[in-house]
């Protein structure tokens, strides 16, 4: 697994954080991190959004929210649109952030996909990550979503 | 010298011409002086020519003035006139010869001068020509001319009595003076007329000679002057050039480089990466030792002043004190443009500025050599894991085979069970440190039991995560962040798990063992005495010698292997705790032992026994200090963990019971093997499992015995 320490994987959570509290005045907080294994939660939610990196870091960071999350998220933002295809695009603008705040804490060598978003099934993470990859369950409200950082440091050539 | 040398060459041309100016001076003065020595002459010769023209017409008066006071019989007037006659004829002739000669004669003012000899042919003929009538005028005057001079009234009456009875030869003198006196008279005019002639000459090569000094100064001091104005805008240009260059290398050069005078004073310029460097607000002159002393280690910085102070002495040469450098791969602690706090390696070199033979300034080179310098960390650090590996490796490869798989298993499931603690999300902070504790228990037990086997890699490493949770559950703001770093040393956990597992399963198939985890015989996983007697010996005489003690170990462990496995486990995972705990803090130091009449080596026994119907103990006993319920309040209060009303307040049982709460240490300092307060309430949890309960017998200063009581029958 890749040497990444606590405040590389911060960066991530901070950007989900930092855009919960333009939008609504409120921080989300960690609950809680471990790493996904076989027999620990899945941290999947209804609609999860993924930027994929390259340079530095190679990799997934995913963001998984519930939909109730998600459109509570889209009614304080005074959307009226809360169409399931919004609500990925909600995912999708957060997957952006955290991309923005990756290439300014990396540098502008990293690359950086631009976000896919899809409904996903509770155990969908797991099938996709890499064994022992990094999960953080935030809270926003009362609900519950998940920061999973599935990278690597790249090796130097 | 050589400077001196370079200064005259560089001004050769200035002091050249100054050189020559002085010289064209002391010319000039020479012939003014010259000339000047000349026109008084000249005056005198004028002054005298012109005397001359007078005494040819005074000589001629005073003959016919004597012949007029003769012929009248006045006696007295014709002795005045002979004696006025004598005075004009004896100035004249020497005057005359002084002409002609050169020599002293009588001064207009009556004083001796020198008259010099006439020079130009016009002279010498104005003087011969005077001689050729003088000599004959002055023949017939001679009678009439006193002999010494002396003009006594006897001499005047002689020479009244001889002009009486020889008035013929006055008759002559006077006819003779009649006739050539306008001839004197010319040629002493023709003379004057020279003399002056010349001395106008000389007046006007002087003047030309002056003309010419003013000029050629004139020219000098315009050469200088082009010269020096052009050396001084070409020195313009070059001292232009010079800094320019300078300002380039300044802000160029990816060192710090700066000037430090006699005062540590930082010189007016220094290259444009220093404050880079020392990620510090450098200004001109500012001190050198503040910036310093904010930055580097106390210690080293006071080690820097005496070194600084050393190399701007003169007392020791420079290249004996090189090596004592203490600024040299310091590490700083300097903040950066997010205002993190970070520590820099820097360098710092010093070489003394030599002016004039005297230490003027040390030039100081400042070089950032934080990536050298982890490198030789990670190198050094690369060295020690491969050393911790490879004794790793040796012990491993003396351990019995099984253990190890067993141990390899055991931490897994311990870091799953920390990894499933983790994933658990809760909101109350009371929870999340109960959580916190249960995973410092795990993560303790595993470095028992890496303990016991001698994996110090991963003992170390649980010891290291131990200390940053100690930290983490005294922080009364725990939670979601710092469960962060939690997960993240779990990942370390599981690489190292992962590393060690690697090597078993090479080890063993080294050893041709087939350590399958598929192999179902449950012979083979039973846990065995030897092996076990002999780990927890080895633990207990490395922890005795850390601490500096000695200790005697005696196993009766057979009852112990006979148990279930699960229950063996339990209790082996019990001793290592015990084990820890009774060399921590009960077996004392030879020299407090001998101060107490007891043995030097301190004993410690394990022990098992049946107690019958399905009940057994496990007793471990150490011959040490004892749990003294008083040192315990002394020390709780001391450390914080209560008051003293709240101390004083608990019996003396309830005061040993509070040995088996998390967070609570009797250790003076924390180090590997105690003072972290996690230990005994790992064994009193895992007593609580086995379904047991513990007795703790104590005498102060003879003994300390835990004792676990159990059943194996449901």
């Amino acid at each position: 697994m890749s040497a990444i320490n606590e405040k590389d994987i911060l960066i991530f959570v901070e950007a989900v954080s930092n855009f919960f509290f333009q939008i609504t005045q409120e921080k989300v907080e960690i609950k809680t991190a471990y790493l996904l294994e076989d027999d620990v939660p899945s941290a999947t939610f209804d609609l999860t959004s993924y930027i994929t990196l390259s340079g530095g870091f190679t990799g997934r960071i995913y963001f998984s929210a519930p939909h109730s999350m998600l459109t509570h998220l889209l009614l304080v933002m005074g959307e009226q649109n809360r169409s399931d295809e919004r609500l990925l695009d909600a995912a999708g603008e957060i997957a952006n952030t955290i991309s923005g705040n990756a290439r300014k804490h990396f540098g502008e060598t990293m690359e950086i996909s631009v976000p896919t978003s899809q409904t996903t099934k509770s155990n969908w993470l797991k099938t996709v990550v890499s064994p022992r990859s990094y999960v953080i369950l935030v809270k926003w409200k009362h609900y519950r979503a998940s920061v999973v950082v599935d990278i690597q440091r790249a090796e130097q050539k | 010298m050589n400077d001196d040398r370079s200064i005259f060459f560089k001004y050769r041309k200035i002091v050249f011409a100054v050189v020559l100016f002085m010289v064209a001076d002391a010319v000039v003065i020479g012939v003014n002086f010259y000339n000047t020595y000349k026109s008084d002459e000249s005056a005198v010769s004028i002054n005298l020519s012109g005397r001359q023209r007078m005494l040819s017409q005074r000589m001629t008066k005073a003959l016919l003035m004597t012949e007029n006071s003769l012929a009248r019989s006045r006696n007295v007037a014709t002795k005045a006139n002979l004696k006025e006659l004598n005075l004009a004829v004896k100035l004249f002739d020497t005057t005359l010869k002084g002409f002609r000669d050169g020599g002293m004669v009588t001064g207009g003012d009556g004083n001796p001068v020198f008259l010099t000899q006439v020079e130009t042919d016009e002279s010498r003929k104005a003087v011969e020509e005077t001689y050729e009538i003088w000599d004959y005028y002055l023949g017939l005057l001679q009678p009439l001319l006193s002999k010494n001079q002396e003009f006594s009234e006897e001499e005047l009456e002689g020479m009244l009595e001889f002009v009486k009875n020889n008035p013929d030869t006055l008759t002559a003198a006077l006819a003779f003076a009649q006739m050539n006196n306008l001839k004197i008279l010319q040629y002493m005019n023709d003379l004057t007329t020279d003399l002056e002639h010349v001395a106008n000459k000389r007046a006007s090569t002087l003047r030309i000679v002056l003309l010419a000094g003013i000029f050629f100064a004139l020219v000098n001091f315009a050469y200088t002057v082009v010269v020096s104005i052009r050396d001084l805008i070409l020195g313009d240009h070059l001292l232009a050039q010079s800094r320019k260059e300078t300002a380039e290398i300044l802000a160029t050069v990816r060192e710090g480089l700066f000037l430090l005078d006699k005062d540590k004073k930082i010189g007016t310029q220094f290259s444009s990466s220093l404050p880079d460097i020392l990620r510090r607000d450098i200004q001109p002159g500012a001190d050198f030792m503040p910036h310093l002393e904010a930055i580097a280690p106390r210690s080293v910085y006071e080690a820097a002043v005496d070194y600084i102070e050393l190399l701007l002495g003169d007392r020791v040469k420079e290249s004996l004190v090189t090596s004592l450098n203490p600024l040299t791969d310091v590490p700083v602690l300097v903040t950066d443009t997010r205002g993190d706090t970070q520590t820099r390696y820097l360098s710092f070199f010093f070489n003394r500025v030599i002016t004039a033979e005297q230490i003027s300034h040390l030039l100081v080179t400042v070089q950032d050599v934080t990536d050298k310098a982890v490198l030789a960390q990670q190198v050094e650090q690369a060295k020690n894991q491969a050393k911790a590996e490879i004794e790793t490796l040796l012990r491993l490869a003396n351990s019995d085979f099984d253990t190890l798989q067993r141990f390899i298993t055991n931490v897994g499931e311990s870091l799953a069970q920390i990894n499933a603690a983790l994933s658990e999300s809760h909101e109350e902070a009371r929870e999340r440190m109960r959580i916190l504790n249960q995973i410092m228990r795990l993560v303790h037990g595993i470095k028992g039991e890496a303990a016991v086997l001698g994996i110090d890699m991963l003992e170390s490493y649980a010891h290291d995560c131990e200390k940053e949770m100690i930290v983490m559950r005294d922080d009364e703001n725990f939670g979601g962040d710092q469960m962060l770093r939690v997960v993240v040393l779990l990942e370390g956990f599981y690489q190292q798990h992962s590393s060690l597992a690697q090597v078993v399963s090479r080890l063993g198939s080294a050893l041709g063992k087939a350590h399958s985890a598929e192999r179902e015989d449950a012979a083979e996983d039973t846990p065995r005495k030897q092996p076990f007697v002999d780990h927890i010996t080895a633990l207990a005489e490395r922890i005795a010698a850390d601490h500096g003690k000695q200790v005697k170990v005696s196993c009766q462990l057979e009852k112990m292997f006979s148990l279930p496995n699960t229950v063996t486990r339990e209790l082996q995972d019990i001793s290592v705790q015990l084990v820890r705990n009774a060399l921590a803090h009960g077996i004392e130091a030879p020299d407090k032992r001998n101060a107490h009449n007891k043995p030097l080596i301190g004993r410690l026994s394990l022990r098992c026994e049946s107690l019958g119907h399905g009940r057994h103990s496990f007793t471990v006993r150490d011959d040490g200090c004892g749990i003294v319920p008083e040192r315990l309040r002394k020390l709780f209060v001391e450390k914080g963990f209560m008051t003293l009303e709240e101390a004083s307040a608990l019996s003396d049982k309830e005061i040993a019971t509070r040995l088996f709460l998390p967070g609570v240490s009797t250790a003076e300092t924390p180090d590997q093997d105690s003072g972290h307060g996690i230990g005994l309430d790992v064994v009193l949890e895992k007593v609580k499992r086995m379904g047991g309960h513990m007795l703790v017998r104590s005498s102060p200063d003879k003994f300390t015995e835990f004792s676990i009581q159990f059943s194996t029958t449901p």
